[in-house]
C-alpha cells in the first residue's frame, strides 16, 4: 500500500512536470508578443522592451520555465525601485492584468468553484443514482419512460440554454430565487445566503449530470440485476428490495463513485460556461478570461491545478477502489 | 459595436457648438430630471457584462465610460466637464482647480491653481505637490500603462536618441531625470499653483485636465501596479469593496461639498456588479426585477425593440449617437491603386449592413468623414463620401465602381489582378456576426468584379493590425476624439506620428502635403480657423481615400424605474452617472 | 418415500419481439424425498428453465407459467405458479434451494463468504445473527472447506472453484431445505473435483434427507447419482424412467443419441463417436409434428409422414418408462438393442 501510494505520488508529479512543461511551451510559442499586449495603443518598442525585461520575456523559454517552478517553492519578485514588490511562496506568478499574484487569485476562486462542483455533485448524485435506479426497477414501464424523456433533455439541452433559462425564469420573472447582489459568500460567513446563491448553479450543472448519471446507473442496474449473484441472492429468499439496494447498488456503487470522482475533478477546471452564466467568480471564468488576454500565469496555473486535481482524483478513486473492491489489492 | 469596445477614447464637444448639438442630440429621458428634487440615500447599482473595469488607477483610465464613471464618483481632477444636460455639458469648469487653466506663452506655459480644503479619504490635504506627483507617474510607462500619452509627448521635457523621455518616472532613482521633469511641471511656493511647460503650443492642453493622468496621488501611498485596485478617492465616493463580483463605492467622509463645484453626491452608496450575462441583464431591466439597477452597457440590439417600443419604458430609455466614427481603413502601402480603393467605396452595399446592425434607429447614420458630427466644431459632410457626396447611392453604385474597375485595369493591372483573382484581404475582429455581414459584403463588392476574403481575428486585435507586418489590405476599425478638437482624430488616425494610424499612408504620394496642413492646424491656436483645417484635412484624407468610412455609430442606455435624473453627458457620450439618484 | 415436488403439465413461456419463446412445454414430474432425479437435455432444451420455474425465480410479466409446481412445505402444499411473489420468497433457501452452474459469478464478489452464507439464514430467521453466523461455520465445516471459521471472513476470489461450489452447497444448505435444485453443480468444476462435489451431494442428501433435482446435460454425473431421469428436448420430456431403465434400455431416439455421443475412454477411434447431426429447434416455431424428428434416424420407421405432421404423446408399455416416438415400441426396442452394443462393445 505505501509503496503503492509513493509510486503514484511520484508519477503525479512527473505528469503535472510534463502538463506544466508543455503547457508553458503551448502558450510561449503561440504567435503573440506577451509584453506587447500588456500596453494599449500607445505603445513603443521601449515600453514593450522594458515590459518584456520586467515580465522576464526576455530569458530562454526554459529560464523562464524554471522560474516558473522556482517560485512556487520560493516565491518571486517583481518590479524595481519604490514599485517592486513579491508574491510570496508558493507563487504561481503576477498577472499584470488583475494586479494581483496568481496565487491570490486561485486562493480566491477555488473555493468557489469548489462549492460549485460539490453542491451540484451531491444533487446529481442523488437524482441521477435515484433516476436511473427508479428507471431500471420499472424497466419500460412509464417511470422509465419519464425517466428517458429526462435523460434525452438533460443531454441534449446544453448548459448554457439550462442555465440562462434557470436564471432568467426561476430568477427573474418568477422571483422564486434571490437575485443575489452581493455575490459569492462563503458558507462559513452565511450559509443561507451561500445556499442562495448557489441553488440554481448547482442545478444547472446538476441537471446535465444526472441525465448522464441516470443513463448510467440505469444501464448498471440492470446489467448488474443479470448477474448470477443477483439471482443466488434471490435463491436465498432475500427481499427484492434487498436485492437491489444491497446486493445490486453495492456492485453499481464502485462505476458511480469512480466516475463522480473524475466529473468532479474536471468541474475543478472547467465549469466555465455555468460560471460565466451565474456570475461566479470560480477558477472556469478566471481561465476563461485569462485566455482571452493571453495572461500566461494565469492560465498556466489554472491548468496545472486543472491537472493535477484530476491526477489527485486519480490516486484517491484508485485507493478508493481498493477499499470497494475486494479483487482490488495494492 | 463590438470593435469600437476595444477604443480607450472618450469624446467630448465644446461649448462653441451648442447649437448643432441640439440638433444632433436625440431626446432622452431629459426633461423630467430638472422639475424633481433628487432624493438622497440608497443603493445605485450598475450591472455590467465584463467581469472588472480595466482600470481604477486614475492615470490608466482611458475608457470613456470608466472615466466618465470614476469622476463622476472617486476621482477629481484639475478641470471637468459640467454635469448638465444638454450642450452646456461640454464646457469645462473648475474642479480641484479655482479656473480652467491659464495658458501664455502662445499656450506654451498652462497654470492651475488649486482650490483650498480639497482632501484625499485619508483627511490628506491635497497639494500641488501630489498633483505633481500624479503626472510623474505616467513617465513610468513599464508600469502606469493604458492612459493617454499626451503628457509624454507635449511636457518639455529632454529626449533621449531614441526619442523617449529622459524621465522614467518616479519609481527609478534617477535624479537627473526629475530635475528635468520638475522642470516641465513645478510647483509654487505655497503648494497651491502648478505649473506645466510644454515644448509646443497646444491650445486645447486644458482638456486634458479632465484625465486623471493629471490628478493628484500621495507618493507614499503609491503601490506602483497595484494601485490600480484600490486609489484613493479624492471625490465624494471612495472604494469600499474591489472584488471578482463587485465595485462598492461608499460615501467619502473627507469630501466636502464647500471645496467641490462640480459634484452632488445622492446615493449613500453606488454599486458595479460585474460578470453578469448580458441578456440577464436585459432581463433584470426588462422586468424591473431591480428597480434601482443600471445596465452600465448596451442592451443588446435583440431586445432593443423591447424597451424603444414600449412605453412602458419611456423614462427608462436612451438613444444616442455615440462618439465613434467606424471605418475600413486601407493598407494604402498593400493597396496603392485609388481606383480600387474607390470602386471598393463604390460597390459596397452601406444600406444592407446598416440595417443589419439595427438601421437608422439604433446603429446609426452613414459617415461622411472620420470627423463624428458630435464634433460639432470640426464636422461638416466632406461631400466626397456618404450622403452629400456626388455619387452616393446606400446600396452601392455600381456603375461607378465598374468603370473605376476598368480604369484600373489599365492603369496599375498587378493590383487589378490582385483584386480580381486573389482575393482582398480584410482584417476583422472575430464575432457572430460575421456569419451574416460577410456574404452581404462579398456578394456586394462581387458586383463590380472585386473578389474579398476576410481575415477574422479572435483575440488581440488590434495588437494584430497595428503591426504593419500583420495588417491585411484592410482593417476594420473605429475611433472616437478625446476632446472637443478633431487635434485628437486627423492626426492621430493619418499622421505617421499619429497613434492610431492603420492606413500606412506614408508612401501616398499626397502624404507630404497632407502631414504639412496637419502640422500647420495643430500650430493654430485661433479655434475657428483651425476648425476651418480639420474639416479641409477630412475632406483631403477621404478624397484620398485611405479609409472608408462607414458609419456614425449610436448607442442605447436602460435602466430600472427607480432610478431617476438620468441625462445624456454629452462630452462623455455616457450618461453624467454622478446625477442618478434612487426613489425610495 | 414422500413426495416433495410434483410438476404437472408445466408450460413456461416468455414473449419477446420475435414471438412466443415455448421454452417449456407440458412438463410433468415428480420428486420423493431422498431421491435424485435427473433432467437431462442441451442447452435450450428448457431443463434450466424449469428449474428456476421451481424456485419461482422468472419475473411475472416476463414469464407466462400455468401448470402446477406443487411443493411440500412441511404440512403445506403450496401451488408456485398460483403463490403470491412473498410465499415464493418465503419458500426459497428455506424449503428449496438451488445451487448454480458457475460458482465464481453466483456469489457476490464485495460480500464475504460467511455474510453471504449468515444472510440466507437471516432472511428466514431475522435478527439471530449470532445463529447465522455459527449455522454459516457450521455449514462451511460440513461441506468440508478446513478452518471454516477463518475462511468465513473471505472473500469468493479467495476461494478455489471447488471450494466456492463447496460454498454454494453450503448457502443451500444453510437452512436444510427438503429439495435442492442442483443446476449443472459440477460443470464449471476440473474432472476430479467434480467427484469430489458429487460425492459431497450425496453424503449431504442422506443427512438431510433432501429430494435433489439435478440438472445436467452431463449423462456421465446422471449415472452416476440419479435414481430417475426425464430427458428433455425442445421443451418437452421426450423420455422418462428409471436410471438403469434410461441407461439400458433407451426408447427415445434423442435419448439413444445422447448416450451414443458420450466419450469412452474404451472407444478406439474417433468413428465411434457420434453427435446427432442437425440442430436443435427453435423454440420459437417448434414444428408441427415430433421436435426432433427433422434430425431422426429412425423416422422412416415410422408410418408415413406422421413424424413431421403429428406431435407423439409421452407413452409406454411399462407405466415407469415413458417416451415420445411414432415408431412402434417393440420395432424401437429392437433397433436400440444393436445400436446401444455397437457403441458399448
Amino acid at each position: 500500500m505505501l509503496n503503492f501510494v509513493s509510486r503514484r505520488v511520484f508519477f503525479a508529479i512527473v505528469t503535472l512536470l510534463v502538463v506544466s512543461a508543455v503547457v508553458f511551451a503551448i502558450f510561449s510559442l503561440l504567435p503573440f508578443d506577451p509584453a506587447a499586449l500588456t500596453c494599449g495603443q500607445h505603445c513603443t518598442d521601449q515600453i514593450i522592451a522594458a515590459n518584456r525585461i520586467k515580465l522576464g520575456f526576455d530569458k530562454p523559454l526554459y529560464i523562464q520555465y524554471f522560474l516558473f517552478l522556482g517560485g512556487i517553492f520560493l516565491g518571486r519578485s517583481y518590479g524595481t525601485g519604490s514599485a517592486a514588490f513579491s508574491c510570496p511562496a508558493p507563487s504561481f506568478g503576477y498577472s499584470y492584468n488583475e494586479n494581483a499574484c496568481v496565487t491570490d487569485l486561485l486562493r480566491e476562486a477555488l473555493p468557489v468553484t469548489v462549492s460549485l462542483a460539490l453542491g451540484a455533485l451531491i444533487i446529481w448524485l442523488i437524482v441521477g443514482v435515484s433516476l436511473g435506479i427508479i428507471a431500471a426497477r420499472f424497466k419500460n414501464k412509464w417511470p422509465d419512460r419519464v425517466g428517458s424523456v429526462f435523460v434525452l433533455l438533460g443531454t441534449s439541452l446544453p448548459t448554457f440554454v439550462t442555465g440562462l433559462a434557470l436564471l432568467i425564469w426561476v430568477t427573474i420573472k418568477w422571483k422564486l430565487v434571490p437575485l443575489s447582489l452581493i455575490g459569492y459568500t462563503p458558507i462559513t460567513e452565511n450559509p443561507y445566503k451561500f445556499f442562495q446563491f448557489f441553488i440554481l448553479p448547482w442545478i444547472t450543472l446538476a441537471i446535465a449530470y444526472a441525465a448522464l448519471y441516470t443513463r448510467f446507473t440505469r444501464a448498471a442496474v440492470l446489467e448488474t440485476l443479470g448477474e448470477d449473484y443477483i439471482r443466488t441472492a434471490r435463491a436465498k429468499g432475500v427481499k427484492e428490495r434487498t436485492v437491489l439496494f444491497k446486493h445490486t447498488m453495492r456492485a453499481v456503487f464502485a462505476p458511480i463513485i469512480t466516475l463522480a470522482g473524475l466529473d468532479f475533478a474536471g468541474l475543478i477546471g472547467g465549469a466555465i460556461i455555468t460560471e460565466t452564466i451565474f456570475n461566479l467568480p470560480g477558477l472556469g471564468r478566471l481561465t476563461l478570461r485569462s485566455t482571452y488576454e493571453f495572461d500566461l500565469p494565469i492560465v498556466l496555473s489554472t491548468t496545472i491545478l486543472a491537472a493535477a486535481v484530476v491526477i489527485i482524483m486519480n490516486l484517491v478513486i484508485d485507493m478508493l477502489y481498493a477499499v470497494l473492491d475486494p479483487r482490488v489489492r495494492i | 459595436m463590438s470593435n469600437v469596445s476595444a477604443l480607450r477614447r472618450a469624446v467630448v464637444i465644446s461649448a462653441a457648438s451648442a447649437l448643432a448639438i441640439s440638433a444632433v442630440m436625440v431626446s432622452g429621458a431629459t426633461s423630467a430630471s430638472a422639475a424633481v428634487t433628487p432624493k438622497t440615500g440608497g443603493i445605485l447599482t450598475f450591472l455590467e457584462h465584463t467581469p472588472r473595469l480595466d482600470h481604477y488607477d486614475p492615470s490608466r483610465i482611458y475608457t470613456g465610460r470608466d472615466l466618465a464613471f470614476m469622476n463622476s464618483f472617486t476621482t477629481r481632477t484639475l478641470v471637468a466637464y459640467n454635469p448638465v444636460p444638454g450642450a452646456a455639458g461640454a464646457s469645462l469648469v473648475p474642479d480641484l482647480a479655482t479656473n480652467t487653466g491659464i495658458p501664455s506663452n502662445a499656450a506654451k506655459t498652462w497654470k492651475f491653481t488649486l482650490r483650498p480644503g480639497s482632501t484625499f479619504e485619508d483627511g490628506k490635504k491635497i497639494t500641488c505637490e501630489d498633483v505633481q506627483y500624479g503626472v510623474s507617474r505616467v513617465f513610468a510607462t513599464d508600469v502606469i500603462t493604458d492612459g493617454p500619452g499626451y503628457l509624454q509627448v507635449w511636457l518639455d521635457i529632454p529626449k533621449d536618441k531614441d526619442g523617449n523621455s529622459v524621465f522614467k518616472g518616479p519609481y527609478k532613482k534617477d535624479a537627473a531625470g526629475l530635475a528635468a521633469f520638475h522642470k516641465a511641471v513645478s510647483c509654487s511656493a505655497d503648494h497651491r499653483t502648478i505649473t506645466f511647460n510644454l515644448n509646443k503650443s497646444v491650445a486645447d492642453f486644458n482638456y486634458l485636465g479632465t484625465y486623471g493622468v493629471i490628478s493628484p496621488v500621495q507618493a507614499k501611498l503609491d503601490t506602483g501596479d497595484k494601485y490600480d485596485l484600490k486609489p484613493q478617492a479624492t471625490g465624494p465616493y471612495k472604494i469600499a469593496e474591489n472584488s471578482k463580483t463587485q465595485l462598492k463605492l461608499v460615501r467619502n467622509s473627507k469630501w466636502n461639498k464647500a471645496s467641490d463645484p462640480v459634484r452632488t453626491p445622492y446615493p449613500d452608496e453606488v454599486i458595479i456588479m460585474f460578470g453578469y450575462d448580458e441578456e440577464v441583464i436585459d432581463q433584470i431591466i426588462l422586468g424591473d426585477t431591480i428597480p434601482t439597477a443600471v445596465n452600465f452597457g448596451e442592451p443588446l440590439s435583440t431586445n432593443n425593440d423591447k424597451f424603444f417600443t414600449n412605453s412602458t419604458f419611456k423614462n427608462r430609455r436612451m438613444n444616442n449617437p455615440d462618439p465613434y466614427a467606424r471605418y475600413i481603413a486601407f493598407n494604402v502601402k498593400a493597396m496603392p491603386c485609388i481606383e480600387i480603393r474607390q470602386a471598393m467605396y463604390y460597390s459596397r452595399n452601406a444600406k444592407a449592413l446598416l440595417d443589419y446592425a439595427g438601421g437608422t434607429t439604433y446603429a446609426g447614420s452613414f459617415a461622411t468623414g472620420v470627423i463624428s458630427p458630435l464634433l460639432a466644431t470640426d464636422y461638416a459632410p466632406t461631400k466626397v463620401v456618404g450622403p452629400g457626396s456626388a455619387d452616393f447611392i446606400p446600396e452601392g453604385n455600381i456603375p461607378k465602381a465598374k468603370a473605376l474597375m476598368e480604369t484600373a485595369k489599365t492603369k496599375c493591372p498587378a493590383d487589378y489582378k490582385k483584386a480580381t483573382e486573389t482575393g482582398i484581404k480584410i482584417d476583422v475582429r472575430q464575432s457572430v456576426a460575421l456569419n451574416d455581414t460577410i456574404p452581404i459584403d462579398t456578394a456586394a463588392y462581387a458586383r463590380a468584379g472585386i473578389k474579398v476574403v476576410f481575415n477574422p481575428i479572435s483575440s488581440g486585435y488590434y495588437p494584430t493590425v497595428m503591426n504593419p507586418d500583420k495588417q491585411s489590405d484592410l482593417s476594420a476599425s473605429g475611433w472616437g476624439a478625446d476632446w472637443a478638437n478633431a487635434s485628437t482624430v486627423i492626426p492621430e488616425l493619418f499622421a505617421t506620428f499619429g497613434g492610431f494610424n492603420l492606413s500606412q499612408n506614408s508612401g501616398d504620394p499626397a502624404y507630404k502635403a497632407f502631414e504639412d496642413g496637419v502640422k500647420q492646424a495643430m500650430l493654430t491656436t485661433d479655434r475657428a480657423k483651425q476648425a476651418t483645417m480639420w474639416k479641409a484635412l477630412d475632406v483631403e484624407a477621404m478624397k484620398n481615400f485611405w479609409v472608408l468610412p462607414t458609419i456614425f455609430g449610436k448607442a442605447q442606455f436602460v435602466w430600472g424605474s427607480q432610478v431617476a435624473g438620468v441625462f445624456f453627458w454629452v462630452p462623455q457620450g455616457n450618461p453624467a452617472f454622478g446625477k442618478m439618484w434612487v426613489n425610495n | 418415500m414422500a413426495e416433495l415436488l410434483k410438476i404437472s403439465d408445466l408450460h413456461v413461456a416468455f414473449p419477446t419481439d420475435d414471438g412466443l419463446v415455448r421454452a417449456v412445454d407440458g412438463v410433468s414430474l415428480t420428486l420423493n424425498e431422498g431421491e435424485t432425479v435427473a433432467i437431462v437435455g442441451e442447452s435450450g432444451s428448457g431443463k434450466t428453465v424449469s428449474g428456476l420455474s421451481v424456485m419461482g425465480l422468472h419475473k411475472k410479466g416476463a414469464a407466462q407459467l400455468s401448470g402446477s409446481i406443487v411443493l411440500k412445505d412441511g404440512d403445506r402444499n403450496i401451488d408456485i405458479v398460483t403463490a403470491t411473489d412473498e410465499e415464493i420468497r418465503l419458500l426459497r433457501g428455506r424449503a428449496v434451494a438451488m445451487i448454480f452452474q458457475d460458482p465464481m459469478s453466483s456469489l457476490h464478489p464485495y460480500y464475504r463468504v460467511g455474510n453471504q452464507l449468515a444472510e440466507g439464514y437471516l432472511v428466514h430467521n431475522p435478527g439471530q445473527k449470532k445463529e447465522a453466523r455459527q449455522r454459516a461455520i457450521e455449514m462451511l465445516d460440513l461441506v468440508g472447506i478446513s478452518e471454516p471459521a477463518q475462511r468465513a471472513d473471505e472473500y469468493p476470489h479467495q476461494f478455489s472453484g471447488g471450494m466456492r461450489q463447496r460454498v454454494m452447497i453450503a448457502m443451500a444448505l444453510m437452512n436444510s431445505p427438503r429439495i435442492l435444485i442442483a443446476d449443472e453443480p459440477t460443470t464449471a468444476l476440473d474432472v476430479t473435483v467434480q467427484a469430489q462435489i458429487l460425492i459431497l451431494l450425496a453424503s449431504l442428501q442422506k443427512e438431510f434427507n433432501m429430494g435433489i433435482l439435478l440438472i445436467t446435460h452431463d449423462l456421465g454425473v446422471v449415472a452416476q447419482v440419479a435414481d430417475r431421469v426425464s430427458v428433455m428436448y425442445g421443451g418437452r420430456i421426450v423420455e422418462q424412467g428409471s436410471a438403469d431403465d434410461v441407461f439400458y434400455k433407451p426408447k427415445a431416439p434423442y435419448t439413444l443419441g445422447l448416450l451414443k455421443s458420450v466419450p469412452r475412454i474404451s472407444t478406439h477411434g474417433s468413428d465411434r463417436l457420434k453427435a446427432i447431426p442437425g440442430q436443435p429447434p427453435s423454440l420459437i416455431n417448434l414444428p408441427t409434428g415430433c421436435a426432433f424428428a427433422p434430425r431422426c434416424e429412425f423416422a422412416s420407421h415410422a408410418a408415413g409422414d406422421i413424424c413431421a405432421n403429428d406431435r407423439p404423446e409421452l407413452l409406454g408399455t411399462n407405466p415407469n418408462h415413458l417416451s415420445r416416438c411414432h415408431v412402434d415400441e417393440a420395432v424401437r426396442d429392437k433397433l436400440f438393442v444393436t445400436e446401444l452394443k455397437e457403441v458399448r462393445s
